[in-house]
């Protein structure tokens, strides 16, 4: 069995880990720098596949394996896009008891909670399945080769044993360094490690020479003692830019690769020179208790290993202190004699721990730094997921977009030619392909248009008027039943959120409608409220059970007559009806300034009725109209589309809607504020404007200058076919208290207008 | 060896004194930045920076440091490029590398109606100084070719928003470069020194009580992020700011290759490299006010989903770590920066998603404020009472992510 390495088939053994089989080659993943086989150290990082930062040790040897060492200077290439690679699956799993580790006292845990008649889950690297962390919830994801697994227990016991601490001295980033734990492993495997030295604590079942005393540096072979000497001085000051390192040092870094040596150790006051092939380093242990420290405050706790507490190693002297960033004892020492002395800003400021191992190398070796200096032992990093690294790809499994709905009519758009949208939350007509004709049709016509995407809300139950009373800035029990009204949704500090209709069936039965996109946080907005009343009302939101279509121009009636609805309904009024055999409710206002009618029905019903409509109305000229010309009609009415017109502080003044609210009412939501703002005087306005001009108009987000000075800008603005000239929606400062008349827009005259620009007094609509 | 370790601020720490001129609440870049302009250019430097736990080790540590001017009202527009400028020239004032980046900055649109969007944000901005012009897809392509442009056939983009002056710098380094100049001035900071109260007497300030007992000063600034209304309430201040957390998410480093800052509205995620070579990642706020700083999987896995549907390249890179802060969000969505009703006591807060950007500026109106008690142009439309005035700066289209 053979896999590459750097280009190079190389062979290995069955259930060698890469690194075993990579090592069994020669190869160490970076180069140099001690290894374990636990995956906390950072030397084991390799490219394999394509994707980087890969623990050689944590995944085993597979034919074919691509693997790239990675590059000692620099970082690896930001990948190719690949599509090929397959998405992962999410398993949800649920448990009383999940067991993070099977070491020992892991699966001590999980026996004592199974025979306490518990469902117990556990889960172990040494099985491929990382813990990557605790989230509340509580969930713990873990990632398998498979799947991405959500587990969801009632307790999690933490039981991922303990990490070898790694040296800190010159010389560790030389080949042939081992945690103890590594060289038992190789031991078992049968390397030939030749003659071993082990520091600290001896190798398990491994013949090796111990070097007592201070640990002082690794010399590589074929170094004299005397080279070595001029290698491990004291590094020169850093330099802030790499380019301009001097080339001795990166001679030294160079020559300190290669294979070790010898140890050599300061023992009663003397060095002393250990030859050998392999260092076994036995320099204690840290508990991995990052997931622990995750989960605080919730039920999980920490056992065996992971529980114990760190061993701090003696203050390192030099050398390389955190391999991922490249920090050297020197770093640690320049900055800590500027001031940095918490051990956030230490690591800040050096970047140690910031790398890929997130501080289990350097950690308890930047805390016996800062003790020995500050006398205090200070706390580790905070412990931020993921406590085993995964891809973006692996991440993201299970995460999906929202899928951005469609109408019941929505075969009915495309088969029309209509350009689809993504407007308000909805695929929407943009417009089917001639805006000029879809408007006149509107005008001099009949119109219809598909606004079922509008939040549609049902209120029922004894206190149903008193609740929308005070929601609402508007008298709801004046409205009779038949009867709609016009409402603005303010929030508590008197800003529009929201406008729409309120029906009123009976005075425990009302229907609301809203705007496309403010539904569900209406919808939110009145639960929250009616909570907290503690009123006896019920809602339901039927945005999505309704179909509603838009009959709009001077045909509209007739239309609907011929569709079988024929006693009128007058202007805001509504009623049940049948319209080509389709059970609706009518609603008659207007959004375009002509005659208008919605037509709400059970959803399955639209494309029939759309059809009849379009059917019945040939002759009449009727055209299906987009939101482009729908924009465009209710601009030459002036009409406010929140969100567009409005912004987070539109108060119901700002935008000339001081008729929808009804400030003696006894009380509504954003009444005292509104109370209070009005007293005070207006600093701008939402105000109309005209241009004249040959068939164009300005942008959306133009500047409104009066005189020279900045007025405002456009929020809505069109060229009016049926007034011929531009009209606008904009924002206007007063000036001494009053509005201009005059402003320029892009070098242009335009001349306030009061809304509504067309039909002034209303007649077309009420007709 | 890493060219990225700290290789020239120098802190000074100092024993507290029982009275300074006067303090400043919050060790984070704004009240670094204050104490930093109050020595630099009004000489006071009689002040103390009191921080609860490390200088910037609250949201100026952990935001995602886009620095932009994009803005859609003129008092917003001045004073976010007064920042834009001053970041500009503080590597140099300061002699600290910042690293600061200028990197251009585009705002994708998805649908016809952002597009609308994304050429009035444009028009708009670029008329009121803050240039951006409108892009289309194959512009955009050009400036970031890492880019899939259909967004995987779901959300292709078409068009956007391009501001050229969008920049980063290291979050790190500009707390300390304005720490260190303010200390070396003759400011004090003391950390782990948390305000517990406020000495309050005939509506004048006189001090703040702490860890580690009390101080006096006649003028005290709350520079504080997350729990300024509990510092509001010490004064008896009901403050118009909600705290929502916010998330973000570095990978590994990656050689340099991906330039601008990339941002789409729609699909709630922001993308830039670090200069370490880290590529981060961030979204939205929270809906759900919060104090929490802890990270939530929700956020990890959407985010990644929603960025790879338009960088598919991010399938394969590895995460490091993932991170939450807190975000003051006003009743307006604008920052507050202002005198207060008691006499002797300021206020800087209410900076959202966009207090980093806004440091400098902040940092020097404040420190004008301060030391003359009169308010400076600058910021005059941003104080307190505008919400009693009704004097509020709605900017909708601006309030972004970032």
């Amino acid at each position: 069995m053979r896999l590459i390495v750097d280009g190079r088939p190389i062979p290995f053994e069955p259930d060698d880990s890469l690194l075993v089989a990579m090592l069994r080659n020669g190869i160490h993943p970076t180069g140099g720098g001690c290894l374990g086989p636990d995956g906390d150290e950072p030397h084991c990082l390799t490219t394999v596949d394509g994707v980087s930062y890969i623990r050689a040790s944590q995944i085993k040897a597979r034919p074919g394996m691509i693997v790239t060492t990675n590059p000692i200077e620099g970082y690896p290439p930001l990948p190719e896009d690949d599509r090929q690679r397959g998405a992962k699956l999410v398993q949800h799993h649920h448990c009383d008891v999940l067991v993070i580790g099977q070491g020992e006292s892991g699966q001590a845990e999980a026996a004592a909670a199974r025979a306490a008649d518990k469902t117990v889950i556990t889960v172990d690297v040494q099985n491929g399945q990382e813990a990557i962390g605790i989230y509340p919830g509580i969930l713990v994801v873990v990632r398998t080769d498979d799947a991405m697994l959500h587990i969801h227990p009632h307790e999690v016991v933490v039981a991922t044993g303990a990490a070898e601490i790694l040296p800190v001295c010159p010389g560790n980033e030389l080949k042939g360094l081992y945690t103890g734990r590594m060289v038992a492993q190789l031991h078992g495997k049968g390397f030939d490690l030749g003659r071993i030295v082990h520091v600290g604590t001896a190798p398990d079942g491994v013949e090796s020479t111990a070097a007592v005393g201070e640990l002082l540096r690794f010399e590589p072979k074929g170094v004299s003692p005397v080279e070595t000497q001029n290698l491990t001085s004291p590094r020169s000051e850093k330099t802030q830019n790499l380019a301009s390192l001097p080339s001795k040092k990166t001679q030294n870094l160079a020559s300190l690769q290669g294979d070790v040596g010898a140890v050599i150790m300061l023992e009663n006051g003397v060095e002393v020179r250990h030859e050998c092939d392999t260092v076994a380093l036995g320099l204690g242990l840290i508990p991995r208790n990052r997931l622990y420290r995750m989960g605080r405050d919730w039920n999980v706790r920490v056992v065996g290993e992971a529980a114990r507490k760190s061993d701090i190693p003696p203050c390192p002297k030099t050398g390389t202190l955190c391999p991922c960033s490249s920090v050297t004892v020197d770093d640690m020492q320049a900055v800590w004699d500027r001031g940095f002395h918490e051990m956030e800003l230490v690591k800040r400021a050096t970047l140690a721990g910031t790398g890929p191992c997130q501080g289990v190398a350097c950690l308890p070796h930047i805390r016996a730094f800062l003790q020995d200096r500050g006398k205090k032992l200070q706390p580790p990093f905070t412990a931020r997921p993921l406590a085993r690294q995964q891809t973006i790809g692996e991440i993201a499994a299970g995460a999906y977009h929202f899928s951005t709905p469609r109408t019941a009519l929505d075969a009915e758009h495309r088969q029309l030619g209509a350009q689809m949208e993504r407007i308000s939350g909805w695929w929407r007509p943009w417009n089917y392909g001639d805006v000029a004709a879809e408007y006149w049709a509107v005008r001099e016509a009949v119109g219809i248009g598909d606004v079922s995407t509008l939040g549609k809300l049902i209120v029922t139950g004894a206190d149903a008027t008193e609740a929308l009373e005070r929601v609402y800035p508007t008298k709801v029990a004046t409205l009779r039943p038949g009867r709609s009204r016009y409402v603005l949704m303010l929030n508590e500090a008197g800003y529009i959120m929201d406008d729409g209709l309120i029906s009123c069936v009976s005075p425990t039965h009302y229907i609301l409608s809203t705007s496309s996109s403010g539904v569900n946080g209406f919808e939110r907005w009145l639960r929250d409220w009616f909570d907290t009343w503690q009123l006896d009302v019920r809602l339901m939101n039927i945005t999505q059970t309704l179909g509603a279509i838009s009959v709009s121009g001077p045909f509209a009636t007739d239309l609907l007559a011929r569709a079988g609805f024929e006693q009128p309904l007058r202007f805001m009024r509504h009623r049940e009806g049948t319209v080509a055999s389709v059970n609706c409710r009518v609603y008659r206002l207007s959004f375009t300034g002509e005659i208008g009618y919605e037509l709400h029905h059970p959803a399955d019903q639209s494309a029939h009725l759309w059809r009849e409509l379009m059917l019945l109305g040939r002759d009449l000229g009727i055209k299906p109209f987009g939101i482009e010309a729908q924009s465009n009609l209710r601009l030459d009415k002036g009409h406010i589309i929140v969100g567009q017109d409005t912004d987070y502080d539109s108060t119901p003044r700002r935008v000339h809607h001081e008729w929808a609210v009804k400030l003696e009412k006894p009380y509504f939501l954003g009444q005292r504020a509104v109370k209070r703002t009005n007293k005070i005087p207006l600093d701008r306005q939402l105000i109309g404007l005209t241009m004249e001009t040959d068939g164009d108009a300005p942008g959306e987000g133009a500047v409104i200058l009066h005189g020279d000075d900045i007025a405002g800008y456009v929020t809505s603005t069109a060229y009016s076919r049926v007034l011929g000239k531009a009209v606008m929606l904009g924002w206007a400062k007063l000036v001494d208290g009053a509005l201009p008349t005059d402003f320029t827009i892009n070098g242009r005259p335009a001349t306030r207008t009061d809304v509504p620009f067309y039909d002034k007094e209303g007649n077309r609509a009420r007709a | 060896m890493n060219e990225f370790v700290e290789a020239k601020v120098d802190f000074k720490w100092q024993e507290p004194k029982k009275t300074y001129d006067v303090i400043i609440i919050g060790g984070g870049g704004h009240g670094l930045a204050a104490a930093y302009f109050l020595a630099t250019r009004h000489g006071i430097t009689d002040v103390a920076v009191l921080e609860r736990k490390y200088i910037g080790g609250g949201n100026s540590g952990r935001n995602t440091t886009v620095i932009r001017a994009n803005y859609g009202i003129p008092e917003s527009v001045r004073f976010y490029k007064r920042s834009v400028d001053l970041y500009f020239q503080l590597e140099e004032e300061t002699d600290r590398w910042i690293m600061h980046k200028q990197k251009g900055l585009v705002w994708l649109a998805h649908s016809e109606a952002h597009v609308r969007q994304e050429k009035a944000r444009a028009e708009l901005n670029t008329a009121l100084g803050a240039e951006t012009s409108y892009v289309t897809p194959s512009e955009i392509k050009e400036i970031c070719p890492q880019i899939d442009i259909t967004g995987s056939g779901q959300w292709p983009v078409l068009g956007g928003s391009y501001h050229p002056a969008g920049s980063t710098a290291r979050h790190d380094r500009v707390n300390w470069a304005l720490a260190e100049g303010a200390m070396k001035r003759g400011a004090h900071i003391h950390q782990r020194t948390e305000v517990q109260d406020l000495i309050i007497e005939n509506n004048q300030i006189k001090g703040v009580v702490t860890n580690h007992g009390k101080m006096y000063a006649n003028k005290v600034l709350c520079a504080v992020g997350g729990h300024v209304t509990s510092i509001g309430d010490m004064a008896g201040l009901r403050l118009p700011i909600r705290t929502h957390p916010l998330q973000a998410y570095v990978t590994n480093h990656y050689a340099q290759s991906f330039g601008p800052i990339i941002s789409s509205t729609s699909l709630y995620f922001y993308i830039s490299q670090t200069a370490r070579g880290e590529i981060l990642l961030g979204a939205e706020i929270d809906k759900q006010p919060s104090y929490s700083y802890r990270s939530g999987y929700h956020f990890l896995q959407t985010c990644s989903f929603r960025a790879m549907t338009m960088f598919p390249f991010l399938r394969d890179l590895r995460i490091n770590r993932q991170w939450g802060g807190v975000c003051d969000m006003s009743a307006d969505y604008s920052p507050i920066m202002s005198k207060t009703e008691i006499d002797g006591f300021y206020i800087t807060s209410g900076w959202g998603t966009w207090g980093f950007k806004a440091i400098p500026a902040s940092g020097e109106s404040m420190a004008a404020l301060i030391a003359t008690d009169e308010t400076p142009d600058l910021i005059a439309p941003f104080s307190l009472d505008r919400f009693k005035r009704d004097r509020t700066m709605a900017d909708r289209g601006s309030a972004g992510t970032h």
